[in-house]
């Protein structure tokens, strides 16, 4: 009875700068809106039946279901897990009803649908146009029959797929830089792997090793608690890895272990985020800050917020443009809310979304 | 024809709540022989469907009960998985009983409605209310009695059900009754499957993977050594493969396996100062679910249940009775999730009837039970019936219930919680039953208050677990009326249920998601010579799918209405048919799950 955690994809912000312009250019150019939901803030709620909420950027307007609202009353598919992109197209992917629904990011309007070929996706990237979707297979097996899909994005179908997958290396996030593809070998902080996987070839190059946090009962032995790899993000030709009760920093280039911070918390470190170089991570319903350069864990939270259960929470968790985001997963039979948090931890807007917010994505 | 349904609709524009019910119970009167139930349910009201009515309906649970009763049922999907709301409490508050034995599933605490097949059953009482003293855990909202009857004359007989409907649906039930007046045998058979593949209304799209069957062997055995001393062996084994049906047709085809042995051996001594019980009960519980029906792989339960019940009853007098109950029941269970865990728990039970005269009746009732595993309650219980004229009387009930915590909740891998304790309701219940001519009003107050309700969370590791947290008011009002007339070759029967429940969870002053304020059915019943002509019809009211009662996301009002017709060609045969949804509602009863519209059913019964 776990219930999904969401591992944090920081890998958009890097793709969605390309839709920006400046706002102190000279000529006073204006961002024109590409549709009625372009300069907002996308939320997606897991459901049940999944939905998407806009929010403005000025955070001073909402709408909820704006997929449902915008394509008849048709929906994006049962536990909505992530949203990637490729330009002007978002892909929702659904894992409870093994569908992807493409859309375009600023209307809305559905541009199709990949319903064949996948089981229980998670995440997906798409590099030199092809979409690459992680897929648990069967979720009872512990990872055993888990792969990759490789999707053509003109004909919206499964051209490829690739099994990856074993004993406790179940496939979660993935994430691209420089040709190559990253994928986190770890759902429910259970694995303690990152495969490189290279696009090109369709090869698997190489494979990181993270810490793993194993309690051993003093008297018995017997193995109380284990708890590996929880999120990732490449950073400044690094990748940072939250796993078990450290923080560990590893080469790109030569994948070797470069830095580690250990943790002393009282719960476990999640969600890990680097924007500005400031890294950020959560810890139950508090969120932390510390310097990319920093060698010690920060002592004190940025900030706590106030969950209504003191159980759904950080289902989703984001920074960008000098904002934090920060989801409560609620009690998954109501619509929740989502907070918004300035750089300081002042809280700036709490707003209602749908039912277990676990992820932000930005069309700036 | 036409005539009498626009005569239903009228009916049921002058009044919400009135149409129909048992309509054949008319025609063959059950033998009442005072039973347990009956006798110790002073205060309280029963609702008994015999088994005649059970041949009009389809043969799950379900169907049988959700158009004859005002419990409220949650079906995901036709066939699917049904739970009850009975007096707005939850599915696990609904107990039911096997000829006595609870036979909630040790994992989750509920019986599935859509597992039991009434063709097995001889009679199936419905008792509103509270009744843990008696039958244990889970008797909060109310109990459901499934029992098979044997009698002890000469006897032999066959009878053979042969059903098909829509979407290739088969209903097939046999039954042998052979008795002597010292033994006395029944078996029946019944088996019912479909292919549940029908046709979204105003839609290209189908119900896919919903195809289920299940089979039922039952079989009593008695022998009766003297008037005073009776042996009998009730034992039943119970099969069934359902697929789930899927909401799209890019989703997983799943599908959930099901077996479970019931056996009970029980022996009677009585004389006219005492009456002496001895009860082994063996119950087994299996099930396996393929979340991919082209993979092998799967979770399992399995448990093993022993119970062995020594009940003693005192007659002081003609008037006053007193009931002991001794209780062991032994229970071994593991699953995918479920480290084998083995479990004990004893109880005693003190029941005092006492009819004080022809006016007053009334009964008190405790029950303690003693287990390592879970912190139980003293429960209890007082009721009272007062008649205050021939057609008045007035019933008082008040009792304190349980629901102890199941496998799943104590030892689930991981988040099980072993520090649960029980849930515990306090109830009180005012009836008004008023009797004239030919119509019988029941009329029902009821205040339930439960607490501790152990609800599964999400845990800040990830995990699901479940806590004494909840804490839910349910009061409401149920209304039952019967009415029966026979003049000359006539034959005329209606029955009404209504059912006003408010369920409020006390931390957030909210109703209870998928429990309806109202719900109202009626049945009516025509027969004339060998002919007969029968209509049902079901009020769902709107339910909230949000604990926070967001209206934007509640699941409509519907109406279903089913007609039938029926023509005994000779003491032999009969045959007829019916049609369900004649209104062709398009309505879901659980989120995104579409029902199906019109069906039919055809039938052939044989008496041999």
């Amino acid at each position: 009875m776990k219930f999904t955690k969401f591992i944090v994809g920081a890998f958009l912000g890097s793709i969605l700068l390309s839709s920006c312009s400046d706002d102190d250019d000279f000529t006073s150019e204006i961002d024109e809106p590409l549709g009625a939901y372009d300069n907002g803030i996308l939320v997606l709620n897991e459901g049940g039946i999944g939905t998407v909420t806009y929010i403005s950027d000025d955070l001073q307007t909402s709408q909820q279901s704006i997929y449902q609202l915008v394509n008849d009353g048709d929906d994006i598919g049962g536990y909505a897990q992530s949203i990637f992109f490729d330009d002007d197209l978002a892909y929702i992917i659904s894992n409870g009803s093994n569908l992807i629904t493409v859309v375009n990011r600023y209307t809305f309007e559905i541009v199709g649908k990949v319903d064949s070929g996948l089981e229980v996706p998670r995440y997906g990237v798409v590099y030199n146009g092809k979409a690459y979707v992680t897929n648990q297979g069967d979720t009872l097996d512990g990872g055993v029959d888990d792969f990759l899909t490789i999707i053509n994005l003109e004909t919206l179908e499964v051209e490829q797929t690739i099994h990856m997958g074993a004993q406790g290396e179940a496939l979660e996030f993935i994430e691209e830089e420089d040709g190559k593809l990253y994928i986190q070998k770890s759902t429910y902080n259970l694995g303690e792997k990152i495969t490189v996987f290279n696009p090109t070839t369709n090869e698997i190059e190489n494979t990181i090793v993270t810490n793993i946090l194993v309690e051993r009962d003093p008297e018995t032995g017997e193995i109380i608690k284990q708890l590996g790899l929880n999120s990732f993000e490449i950073e400044n030709n690094a990748i940072y890895t939250l796993s078990g009760n450290k923080l560990e920093k590893f080469n790109l280039n030569t994948l070797a272990l470069e830095s580690t911070i250990t943790f002393a918390y009282e719960g476990d470190v999640a969600n890990i985020d680097i924007e500005d170089d400031q890294i950020y991570f959560t810890v139950a319903n508090s969120v932390y800050m510390m310097s990319m350069n920093a060698e010690e864990a920060p002592a004190e939270p940025l900030f706590t917020y106030n969950t209504t259960s003191q159980w759904g929470t950080m289902y989703g968790f984001e920074v960008e443009d000098n904002r934090i985001y920060v989801a409560e997963g609620g009690d998954f039979v109501s619509d929740s809310f989502v907070e918004i948090y300035d750089l300081e931890g002042n809280l700036l807007k709490n707003i209602t979304v749908g039912v277990g917010p676990n992820g932000f994505y930005f069309n700036d | 024809m036409k005539h009498f349904i626009s005569y239903i609709l009228f009916l049921s524009a002058v009044s919400t709540a009135f149409s129909q019910t048992d309509s054949i119970t008319v025609l063959e009167e059950v033998l009442v022989i005072p039973t347990k139930l009956e006798e110790f349910s002073t205060g309280q009201t029963l609702t008994s469907l015999s088994d005649s009515l059970l041949l009009q309906n389809k043969p799950s649970l379900i169907s049988a009960l959700n158009f004859n009763s005002p419990i409220y049922f949650k079906e995901n999907g036709l066939g699917m998985v049904a739970s009850p709301s009975f007096r707005g409490t939850n599915a696990s508050q609904t107990a039911v009983l096997w000829n006595g034995v609870n036979i909630n599933s040790r994992f989750n605490g509920q019986t599935d409605f859509n597992t039991v097949n009434t063709g097995s059953y001889d009679e199936i009482t419905i008792r509103g209310g509270g009744g843990s003293v008696i039958y244990g855990t889970g008797a909060i909202g109310g109990t459901v009695h499934l029992k098979n009857e044997i009698d002890f004359k000469d006897e032999f007989s066959n009878r053979i059900y042969l059903g098909y409907g829509s979407f290739n649906t088969y209903d097939k039930r046999y039954q042998l009754t052979a008795s002597r007046k010292n033994w006395s045998t029944k078996i029946s058979y019944s088996r019912t499957n479909s292919d549940n593949d029908f046709n979204y209304i105003d839609s290209d799209q189908k119900n896919i993977n919903g195809e289920f069957y299940n089979t039922s062997l039952n079989a009593v055995l008695g022998y009766r050594f003297n008037p005073k001393s009776t042996i009998k062996f009730y034992s039943e084994v119970f099969e069934s493969e359902r697929h789930f049906s899927l909401i799209r047709p890019s989703e997983n085809k799943t599908k959930y396996e099901d077996v479970s042995l019931k056996n009970l051996l029980e022996w009677e001594l009585s004389d006219k100062k005492i009456t002496s019980i001895t009860r082994i009960a063996f119950l087994k519980e299996e099930y396996k679910y393929f979340p991919n029906i082209n993979k092998d792989s799967y979770t399992f339960g399995e448990a093993n249940t022993l119970i062995g019940k020594y009940d003693f009853t005192y007659h002081f007098s003609e008037k006053v009775k007193l009931n002991t109950i001794l209780s062991h029941e032994y229970t071994d269970g593991k699953g995918s999730s479920i480290p084998q865990n083995e479990r004990n728990i004893s109880s005693g039970t003190l029941l005092l009837k006492h009819l004080v005269n022809k006016k007053l009746a009334y009964e008190v009732a405790a029950r303690k039970e003693l287990t390592n595993d879970y912190e139980s309650p003293l429960l209890f219980t007082f009721g009272a019936v007062y008649s205050f004229t021939d057609f008045y009387k007035l019933k008082l009930n008040v009792s304190k219930n349980f629901r102890i915590p199941t496998y799943n909740d104590l030892y689930w891998a991981t988040g099980g919680n072993p520090d649960l304790a029980a849930e515990e309701a306090m109830q009180y219940e005012l009836g008004n039953e008023f009797k004239f001519n030919n119509f019988k009003l029941t009329f029902t107050g009821y205040y339930n208050n439960i607490q501790q309700m152990i609800n599964w969370v999400p845990g800040s590791d990830g995990y699901w677990t479940p806590k004494n947290i909840d804490e839910v008011k349910t009061y409401g009002g149920e209304f039952l009326l019967n009415f029966k007339k026979q003049f000359g070759a006539h034959h005329l029967a209606a029955n009404a249920t209504y059912a006003y429940t408010v369920s409020e969870n006390q931390a957030k002053k909210k109703q209870l998601i998928y429990v309806p304020y109202h719900k109202a059915t009626g049945s009516m019943y025509y027969g004339f010579k060998d002919f007969f002509i029968e209509t049902q019809a079901l009020y769902n009211g709107k339910v909230f799918t949000r604990s926070d009662n967001n209206s934007r996301y509640n699941l409509d009002a519907y109406w279903l209405w089913n007609t039938g017709v029926g023509y005994h060609l000779n003491q032999q045969f009969t045959f007829g048919g019916k049609l369900r949804n004649l209104l062709n509602a398009d309505y879901q009863n659980v989120e995104s799950r579409r029902m199906p519209g019109t069906n039919y059913t055809i039938y052939l019964t044989l008496n041999l």
